[in-house]
């Protein structure tokens, strides 16, 4: 377990190394130099000279990377070339919005999709797993961006169970927070909840042919007692792997859904760095979603290995 | 035939946008790029089929050009994807347990550590939005998911005896790739293919949404959305057609798939164990 | 009064019906044996009385055990019948098990829920089923997982969990298919021991005639979903049975006419002895991984130092059980595996690891493998297959020499020359194997190495196959180097015979002087655990 464990620490290192490596040369062959683009057209030389030495961008390419890894490994992001303040003060307000939403979105679509592929699963060709097969097919269709602004025009601006969209910030309570969120967490949770439940369903599918059911049920186990007791807990391997992956994809949908409700998430950060040619910010936010994504992954390796005795041994 | 049933509407409804997107080379209700602020926010009726939007414009003929982008989008994508990704995926699986096949997993990996919008993100970033970098981001996202699936299924076919057989008639490891593995594995690529297709058109409206598609004047599903959405509470249809439009394409597409795994599915296809010689 | 009666029983899939007024019976303390081909409904007579059946079946009839009329219990009822005055096992032991729970965990569950045993009755019973089925809790505590143990102690875990609450009728689905020939003999000796000392009734079913005949008290005969025939075993193989029962008992005894060329052969070629395949100092090592990144990378030898000559029309066998290494020692012959030391000379050249090199050798040598529906891309037509061997060829042939060298095989073999437009899903398994012949006969090879070629077929099928190897063995002058698990395929069609074990060859000699006073402690232990059919029709 711990060489399974050690094993995967070492690829994880290099995955980031080398993301951080793509990330860093893809933004460095943007055209022009952000100390004169943030000074504009009329500076003076030394005026850029000094800001280039208060932004750190006056050594080498390989310095500056290093400079920048290792800022980033003592949480310090380098300063934002629009508002020149700390990348990092900016990112820590953001993602104390993009993470609760992700991890609502994700226990939301886990609540729906598992009681709803275990229904399916088991009545199989009745009414109940054709509905369910039906709607997840939609759901699947259905963009959240669109989804979203529905959402907000019937539960927002006619019903007016939810506010439309910002987000008041947590230190004004709990509840208020929740609920700005809930439209936008549904939005990312329905296409996320749809494909799990049909994983859900295909897995158990697979499991309840197996040979050991059969043995259960020759042992005298009913339908139902072999189904929690020897077919669940098999199927959710592949329902893991599943789940891991979603969580990057709701990370990444957040990044629009952020935009329909005009929550200031680390999605919306980008779009402004983008737009302000704050690339140091849009450098770091990605930098960080791969990390996440790197870590969900690592995650949902070892978890497996918790999961499966014949993974522990390797 | 119940299986056949998703075949049938997938078919159906790709058919329809397909068409829809191909008449629009020749004839569209009404001019698209032409402004018409009179007629703007008409209802669905006639003349206007599915309504106007806030320019006047006809929504019906707008979605029938956007329906261009959005197959060229997701078909070029997926294009890329299985041009790269499936010779590498194969290459990978004749070299199994080699250098060549850690390296190139571990770039699988390392592209799935971006997801989509990401990795368009960044392109826009570098080089300005636009349809081609929107076919480049998903493109390149496409390509680890064809290599994975094809090196998966190449791997298990290398372990079949009619590869064994090949090899002791002297064929090398490309020659069976080519002979052997590849076309068994047209079935899973096209089924696959379908289902990344569906993924690509919402790729397309999600990156187009938020500006990083397909720039105006050129119209697309999801900018239609962007700039509709703030007139939903005076006319819902702008918002609810375009809408319609992508959930109806990616519900085709999915369908398609879906039926035609089960078309394709060994499992109902193979003629049972009989063993009169 | 038997423990167990049969009557009518019909069972239909999808309206289709499968099985037909089935009559059986078995008794306490008794073995039922039933054998059949594949198709012949054995299996789903099993799952009948255990109602298992498959979705969208109907099964009608009478079952009555220990009195009571199984068909007419409900589902709930039935579930406790299961696994405590029933139990089950099933042919494949690899996936019989739960990958994810414990032996222990999963044979006490059978405990656990027929009983209302408090946790140190369960424990106790527990370890003493293990003991029952000889795997000692202290050398196989209740705390493995499935993946830990062979397939011969999965097999034992699963007979522990039918036999837990001592039921008095055990069903066996070809317990012993999947396993080695030494295996299988000790399960046997298990289930026989159990019939025994418990005085339960056992139902053994299997394709093996000669596993039945050994172990069953009656055995009853099954074709095509009807009992042709059931009685004492020495009725059934008197002749004084029905003809099928006969026909099967023959090609299970089957021994083609061989033809021993290999001595005329070399005086005929004048060249001495001068062997047609030879093999010397074989070594073929795997890198297993390491324990660590400090531990020196350990090798695991598949194949160590084998040597030993085929002369040219000889047939000559290897016998060995799964692991032993044939299947690494056959790819290192045709040249597909990267050798750690010796050579493989074929006609006195050298057959070379490596796609481009040596393609002469490889064009004298073909080989046919076990499995009839994985050796064929289904993708190809079955002349395109046939004809793949001639890739090698040193004469490219033209388009139309090829058609007609393909006709020729096609026709050699027994099909027709039509079949070759065909697609290989529109065949038979035993047509497959014929098929698989003619590939390898295209390149006129002078060896052809048969992997465990006719243990996939049905005996019937098995025997008209191995006529034809004979047959082409002569017609051809081809030498065969005979691969198997089943030794007495092997007795019946080899004149020399290498036994392998770990690696290793542990004996080799003239077939009928190795398996009739063996050597080696190894070959003793494998040719008794053969079983034999002690009953010929001649």
């Amino acid at each position: 377990m711990i060489r399974f464990i050690a094993r995967r620490v070492v690829s994880l290192a290099l995955t980031l190394v080398v993301a951080s490596a793509i990330i860093f040369l893809a933004l460095e062959v943007v055209p022009g130099d952000p100390a004169s683009i943030m000074l504009g057209v009329n500076a003076q030389p030394d005026t850029i000279a000094a800001l280039k030495e208060e932004l750190g961008l006056n050594v080498s390419r390989p310095a500056r990377y290093f400079n920048w890894v290792a800022g980033m490994l003592h949480g310090d992001f380098g300063i934002s070339y629009t508002y020149r303040t700390p990348v990092r003060d900016m990112i820590a307000d953001r993602i104390l919005i993009s993470l609760p939403l992700a991890v609502y979105a994700l226990l939301l679509s886990t609540a729906i999709a598992f009681p709803a592929g275990i229904l399916a699963a088991t009545r199989r060709g009745a009414v109940a797993d054709v509905s369910i097969m039906g709607s997840t097919q939609l759901g699947i269709a259905i963009p959240n961006f669109w989804f979203a602004i529905i959402l907000v025009a019937v539960f927002a601006i006619k019903l007016q169970w939810f506010p439309a969209g910002g987000f008041p910030g947590w230190q004004d309570g709990f509840i208020g927070g929740i609920k700005a969120l809930t439209l936008p967490a549904v939005a990312l949770a329905l296409p996320q909840a749809s494909i799990l439940a049909r994983v859900m369903r295909s897995s158990l599918l697979d499991t309840l042919g197996e040979d050991y059911i059969r043995t259960a049920r020759a042992k005298g186990l009913t339908t139902r007692q072999s189904l929690w007791r020897h077919a669940l807990r098999n199927a959710l391997i592949p329902v893991l792997t599943i789940i891991g992956l979603q969580f990057s994809f709701l990370l990444a949908g957040a990044i629009i859904v952020e935009n329909v409700f005009y929550l200031p998430g680390l999605g919306r950060l980008i779009f402004q760095g983008i737009t302000q040619r704050d690339l140091i910010v849009v450098e770091s936010v990605v930098m960080l979603l791969v990390f996440a994504v790197v870590m969900v992954t690592f995650i949902v390796d070892v978890a497996y290995a918790a999961v499966d005795p014949r993974l522990r041994k390797r | 035939m119940h299986n056949r049933r998703n075949l049938y509407i997938g078919v159906i409804l790709c058919a329809m946008v397909l068409l829809a997107a191909l008449v629009s080379f020749f004839w569209t209700p009404y001019n698209v790029t032409e402004l018409n602020i009179a007629e703007k926010f008409k209802s669905p009726g006639m003349p206007y089929l599915l309504g106007t939007d806030h320019f006047g414009r006809d929504i019906l003929s707008m979605l029938m050009v956007g329906a261009r982008m959005s197959i060229a989008v997701a078909l070029i994508a997926v294009g890329i994807g299985i041009l790269f990704g499936v010779p590498l995926g194969l290459f990978a699986a004749a070299r199994a347990n080699t250098l060549v096949e850690e390296v190139i997993m571990r770039g699988n990996d390392l592209v799935f550590a971006f997801p989509a919008l990401l990795i368009a993100i960044m392109i826009t970033a570098v080089f300005g939005p636009g349809a081609v970098n929107a076919i480049i981001a998903i493109g390149i996202f496409n390509i680890p998911v064809f290599a994975r699936l094809s090196r998966a299924a190449a791997l298990s076919l290398w372990q079949r005896d009619f590869v064994l057989s090949a090899r002791v008639s002297g064929k090398s490891g490309l020659r069976i790739s080519v002979e052997h593995i590849l076309p068994n594995l047209l079935n899973l690529l096209l089924v696959q293919g379908t289902i990344q297709f569906s993924l690509g058109v919402l790729a397309e409206a999600a990156l187009s949404y938020v500006g990083l598609g397909a720039q105006p004047p050129v119209p697309s599903w999801g900018r239609m959305l962007a700039e509709s959405q703030t007139f939903f509470s005076i006319a819902s249809h702008v918002v609810i057609f375009p809408g319609l439009a992508i959930v109806l394409t990616v519900l085709g597409l999915n369908l398609l798939g879906d039926g035609l795994r089960d078309y394709f599915d060994p499992r109902l296809r193979q003629s049972s164990w009989n063993s009169t010689s | 009064m038997p423990l167990l009666t049969v009557t009518d029983l019909k069972v239909a899939i999808n309206g289709e019906p499968i099985l037909r007024d089935i009559d059986l019976s078995v008794d306490s303390g008794k073995v039922l044996g039933i054998v059949g081909e594949s198709g012949s409904g054995k299996s789903l007579t099993a799952y009948s009385i255990m109602r298992l059946l498959p979705a969208g079946s109907t099964a009608s009839g009478r079952i009555s055990f220990a009195g009571k009329s199984l068909f007419s219990l409900s589902e709930a009822a039935m579930c406790k019948v299961r696994g405590r005055d029933i139990g089950m096992i099933f042919q494949e032991p690899m996936t019989a098990l739960n990958p994810l729970r414990t032996i222990g965990d999963q044979i006490a569950e059978t405990i656990k829920i027929h009983t209302d045993a408090n946790r140190d009755q369960v424990r106790r019973l527990l370890l003493d089923t293990l003991r029952r089925v000889e795997l000692p809790p202290e050398q196989f505590p209740p705390s493995r997982y499935p993946h830990e143990l062979s397939g011969g102690q999965r097999q034992r875990v699963v007979i522990a969990m039918a036999i837990a609450l001592r039921p008095r009728l055990l069903i066996a689905d070809e317990p012993t298919t999947a396993l080695d020939v030494t295996t299988q003999a000790q399960i046997l000796k298990l289930l026989r021991r159990l019939v025994d000392e418990d005085g339960l009734g056992l139902m053994l079913i299997s394709h093996d005639l000669a596993v039945v005949a050994n172990t069953a008290d009656e055995i009853a005969v099954m074709k095509n979903g009807v009992v042709l025939d059931a009685g004492t075993p020495k009725r059934i193989f008197s002749g004084d049975s029905h003809p099928y029962a006969t026909e099967l008992l023959e090609a299970s005894t089957h021994v083609p006419a061989i033809v021993s060329r290999a001595a005329e052969k070399s005086d005929v070629n004048g060249n001495g002895n001068a062997p047609l395949l030879e093999v010397k100092g074989l070594v073929r090592e795997y890198k297993l991984p390491r324990d660590n990144i400090f531990a020196r990378s350990k090798s695991f030898r598949a194949v160590d130092n084998v040597s030993f000559t085929l002369q040219h029309g000889e047939n000559l066998g290897l016998v060995g059980e799964s692991g032993c290494g044939k299947s690494t020692l056959t790819r290192a012959i045709l040249g597909l595996e990267v050798l750690q030391g010796g050579s493989v000379r074929l006609n006195g050249q050298q057959v070379l690891f490596g796609e481009r090199r040596g393609l002469a050798p490889r064009h004298s040598m073909q080989a046919v493998f076990q499995d009839p529906f994985g050796s064929f891309n289904p993708r190809h037509k079955v002349a395109k297959l046939i004809a793949e061997p001639l890739y090698a060829a040193p004469q490219k042939l033209n388009r139309i020499e090829q058609r007609s060298a393909v006709a020729q095989v096609i026709e050699r073999v027994g099909l027709r020359s039509q079949d070759g437009e065909k697609y290989i899903h529109e065949f038979s398994g035993g047509q497959r194997q014929r098929i698989a012949i003619a590939r390898a006969l295209i390149s006129r090879p002078a060896l052809i190495i048969l992997d465990e070629a006719v243990s996939a077929l049905d005996v019937s099928v098995r025997a008209k196959v191995l006529d034809l190897l004979v047959e082409l063995s002569a017609e051809f002058d081809i030498a065969y180097l005979f691969i198997s698990h089943d030794l007495s395929v092997v007795r019946s069609v080899t004149e020399r015979v290498l036994v392998m074990k770990n690696g290793r060859i542990v004996e080799q000699g003239m077939t009928g002087t190795v398996f009739n006073s063996p050597q080696h402690p190894y070959t003793a232990e494998l040719v008794n655990s053969v079983p034999v059919l002690g009953y010929s029709v001649r």
